[in-house]
């Protein structure tokens, strides 16, 4: 694309001008997304050092999501590589939103920021349907061994499911990370959801067209694309690896 | 003391503006990106379902191999979809180099610490618990639990019960030769 000027670097702080030749608005995004994937990075760091040090004994994420919606097999890593589908697509459909925002195509910008809401509301809600089905666990259930406080020992019991004590797949350590790492992606992607409402309903009613440009798709499409990128992380280091 | 005032700043809002012609041409690399991702996710995806099978898992040659792909992903994201290959080197290398800088040496020194604590003479009582854990787990959770192992029994019985099934899967492997 045309537009990567690159600017004289003896000029550019010289005042008058902004030597990234972004707006203020843009160049706040960014600066916050740097911070906010820091903060992913450390999360991710974290789960790593703690998978490391148990890494005997932690559970393999192919045993552990293998539910599909209206179907009964045993089918791992499908239902997950549904949701990157879904993810990845709302993110092409927001790109192609802020593409069109470029050209002051309000109709353009419409259906497509129309179609990434309706993506990332179905990403919510498959998160939320994963989370009840890991949450749920089998019917089987596992022997674990969890701490009772009346007795003051660890004693032998027959889990069903995981939540933040006990994990019927493995080390407790696995259920703490995935529910708040997902947790807190699925709340940005929530909050994405809920900006993307706002800025659809002001191109609905047109508050881009008088302002003359639509930079603010630019913004929340550089959020949306944020939460995309951080899902690609999730999905290798808690489902592939 | 006098202070300057710059009203005549560029309009950095409309900058990025194009016409339908340029546009075309951007959404078909846009649409090429998006194919990539999807063609490596659907790699990662059956490299994944068939770890087990291919003896890859838990490998170091699957994890290179994953992160490579999510860092060739994260570039697709981060400079076509997000822009930033169109941004000035200025702001490209202020986004960026926090990351080689701090994250890089997160990243090792995690991964060098992670390992130590895993030695065995550093193991916790904790560690221990979840060991025995693991003794119990490793055959998959969906088998049927063994009759030996009834709620309230203690470690001791559970190593037990499990020497005593991996005799016996032993003992059957011979019979079947």
């Amino acid at each position: 694309m045309s537009h990567a000027v690159e600017v004289d670097e003896k000029q550019a702080w010289s005042g008058g001008q902004s030597p990234f030749r972004i707006s203020y608005g843009k160049m706040m995004m960014w600066f916050f997304l740097v911070s906010d994937a820091l903060t992913f990075s450390g999360l991710l760091c974290a789960y790593g050092f703690i998978r490391h040090k148990y890494e005997s004994v932690w559970p393999v994420a192919e045993n552990v999501f293998t539910h599909f919606p209206f179907i009964t097999a045993h089918i791992p890593l499908a239902y997950v590589g549904l949701m990157t589908f879904i993810l990845i697509m709302s993110s092409v459909t927001m790109v192609l939103a802020v593409e069109a925002g470029h050209r002051n195509d309000r109709k353009g910008v419409t259906i497509w920021l129309f179609l990434t809401i309706i993506g990332g509301f179905m990403f919510v809600g498959s998160q939320a349907w994963e989370w009840y089905h890991f949450i749920e666990g089998t019917a089987t259930g596992a022997m674990r061994q969890v701490w009772d406080i009346d007795q003051g020992k660890y004693v032998t019991k027959l889990i069903h499911g995981a939540n933040m004590t006990y994990n019927e797949y493995g080390v407790p350590q696995f259920a703490n990370f995935f529910f708040f790492i997902t947790g807190f992606h699925g709340f940005h992607v929530f909050s994405g959801v809920m900006i993307n409402c706002v800025i659809f309903i002001n191109v609905l009613i047109g508050t881009y067209e008088k302002r003359g440009h639509y930079e603010m798709i630019e913004k929340v499409g550089l959020y949306w694309h944020f939460v995309d990128l951080v899902w690609v992380f999730v999905f290798t280091f808690f489902y592939l690896l | 003391m006098s202070m300057e005032f710059h009203d005549d700043y560029p309009q950095y809002e409309t900058m990025y503006q194009h016409d339908e012609a340029h546009g075309k041409q951007i959404r078909s690399k846009l649409w090429k990106v998006f194919w990539l991702l999807l063609a490596i996710t659907l790699v990662e995806l059956v490299v994944g379902y068939q770890a087990t099978s291919w003896g890859l898992l838990g490998g170091t040659f699957l994890k290179f191999f994953f992160i490579s792909l999510t860092l060739v992903k994260a570039g697709g994201i981060v400079l076509v979809f997000m822009h930033l290959i169109d941004e000035t080197k200025f702001l490209r290398y202020t986004i960026l180099l926090p990351y080689a800088v701090f994250i890089l040496y997160l990243i090792f020194i995690i991964l060098v610490e992670g390992t130590y604590c895993g030695y065995p003479h550093n193991r916790t009582s904790l560690d221990k618990n979840y060991k025995i854990q693991q003794i119990v787990l490793r055959n998959h959770h969906m088998q049927p639990i063994p009759a030996e192992l009834k709620e309230g029994v203690t470690e001791k019985e559970i190593i037990a019960a499990e020497k005593q099934a991996e005799e016996n899967a032993a003992s059957a492997g011979t019979h079947e030769e």
